[in-house]
């Protein structure tokens, strides 16, 4: 098996006031296979982000490696980021250009002269939908817009690994499955998907292989039909169990005290 | 692609910006320009040209430009445009990118460099028909935009350091506050030697003022080489220096 991201032993501390650190994340373990769409999935604060942004080179690791598509990202971190495309929380665009033009700048930063960034930025635009939007500003889009030009802009080098960050929070339904619409027909064209959400059904609707962390730690992984049987053999249910169900054994949260940080959906 | 390509390219998204949000530019030419109405209209019977051998023959209003020029640069919005980028994602999307962590800094200063050239070539044409005319002739001209727009670009720089430090456009306001005083502790109203002491003393220990005394010299005066080449070396100094510490800010950035 030829892996897309590999983490071994992961950690991130953070030096808090007063002088006392704190471990966001604390020795995480990852394997995901190429071409695999895996979900990470956690509570809010369990370090899913920190996790995904010490993976995309974007904050420093305290210990241990990780590699992406074979590069380790803390040694070669431009090397990293050809290989990787990256999609994070918070749509991070330009409200004040238009969707055009923030594509071809993207693919422009990626080392593409003007003439392939104009048609790359074109083949984008039609892939999530948004020609008719082009030539407007980003600011006068709606959320599920945003989102898809976020997405299509971390395509422009067509990256070997795409990371999600909550890619459909925030979104009504039509826009969530119009992004998981577009997250598959990107996996099928062989990109690796590592996503990570809140929504346990979008985990259970998209990802091949899923780990759940908690409190900085991985606390359960597999497929989600394999963490469905476990958790019925070990809790002798006469029914399979839902993702919730499992997620809520893992992180030892009672139903009450994860619906203000999980929320399950269906779209 | 080499760095300053790629600070080429960020550089005119920034200007792109600027064209599409004119009226950040207003306060940047109006604050200069009413301040140098009001300084001459308060001071200029004080000296009068015919009278006053600082000016060397020319209006006071032509002593007073080059701090009208200081103020407009120290209007820079590169800082402020950053933290937008930076609470919106937009930085991060860049920092994910494989170009230089330098282009990521001096994108933004490239811009400002253009909008400092452009806006010092505004107040200068403004302040003609008050009597001011550039007495170095077409190179003095050159230096004194170039003179004006560089400090335009060191300043930013500095307050592009504030931005990424803080993250905050109410820190990054404020931070800006700690520089203004340096317009000020300067030979504003009448050369150096004419200062009280104190005042002397501290207008040598502040970098500014060989910038402005330089400036002024390009407008008063046949190119005196000594005083503009005080006034480069001053904003070259700072900007190795502003650049050093925005590059060692953003590669340390989390």
């Amino acid at each position: 098996m030829t892996l897309a991201i590999e983490a071994h032993q992961l950690v991130k501390r953070y030096s808090g006031r007063g002088g006392s650190d704190v471990e966001a994340v604390r020795g995480v373990d990852l394997e995901v296979a190429e071409g695999e769409v895996f979900g990470f999935l956690g509570p809010n604060g369990a370090g899913k982000s920190t996790t995904v942004r010490m993976l995309t080179t974007l904050m420093s690791i305290t210990s241990g490696t990780a590699r992406v598509a074979g590069v380790d990202v803390a040694a070669e971190p431009d090397r990293a980021r050809k290989q990787i495309g990256v999609a994070l929380q918070e749509a991070g665009l330009d409200p004040r250009q238009t969707g055009r033009e923030l594509l071809i700048l993207q693919c422009r930063l990626f080392g593409q002269s003007k003439g392939a960034a104009v048609a790359r930025s074109s083949e984008l635009l039609a892939l999530v939908d948004l020609e008719d939007a082009a030539d407007r500003r980003v600011k006068t889009y709606s959320g599920g817009m945003k989102r898809r030009l976020d997405l299509a802009s971390a395509l422009v080098h067509e990256p070997s690994v795409l990371f999600l960050d909550e890619p459909t929070t925030g979104l009504d339904p039509a826009s969530r499955l119009s992004v998981w619409e577009e997250m598959r027909r990107i996996n099928g064209r062989g990109t690796t998907v590592f996503l990570t959400t809140q929504y346990l059904e979008e985990a259970d609707q998209l990802c091949n292989r899923l780990a759940i962390i908690d409190e900085g730690r991985i606390v359960r992984e597999g497929t989600p039909a394999e963490l469905k049987a476990e958790l019925r053999r070990r809790k002798k249910l006469k029914r399979n169990p839902t993702l919730d169900e499992v997620f809520l054994d893992a992180t030892g949260r009672s139903r009450e005290r994860a619906a203000g940080e999980v929320q399950e959906v269906s779209a | 692609m080499s760095m300053p390509a790629q600070a080429w390219i960020l550089g005119n998204r920034a200007l792109r910006e600027a064209t599409r949000t004119p009226d950040s530019s207003i306060p940047t030419l109006f604050i200069p320009l009413f301040f140098l109405i009001v300084n001459v209209g308060q001071a200029a019977d004080v000296f009068p040209s015919d009278a006053t051998p600082f000016l060397f023959g020319q209006s006071y209003a032509a002593f007073q430009l080059p701090s009208s020029l200081l103020l407009a640069a120290s209007f820079g919005s590169a800082a402020l445009y950053l933290v937008e980028d930076i609470e919106g994602g937009y930085f991060d999307k860049l920092r994910a990118t494989p170009i230089s962590r330098t282009a990521i800094v001096m994108g933004r200063l490239t811009a400002e460099a253009a909008k400092g050239v452009l806006i010092t070539i505004i107040l200068v044409l403004i302040s003609l028909p008050f009597g001011v005319h550039i007495e170095s002739g077409l190179l003095g001209w050159v230096l004194l935009i170039v003179l004006a727009a560089s400090w335009g670009v060191v300043f930013s720089a500095f307050m592009q350091i504030l931005a990424l430090k803080t993250r905050s456009a109410a820190a990054t306001n404020s931070g800006s506050l700690i520089f203004f005083p340096l317009l000020f502790l300067t030979p504003n109203f009448v050369p150096r030697e004419l200062l009280t002491r104190p005042m002397e003393i501290a207008a040598s220990f502040n970098p500014v003022t060989y910038i402005m005394e330089g400036l002024r010299s390009l407008v008063l005066q046949d190119i005196q080489w000594g005083t503009v080449g005080k006034g480069f070396a001053v904003v070259a100094v700072a900007g190795v220096l502003a650049v050093f510490l925005n590059v060692r800010t953003i590669r340390n950035y989390d």
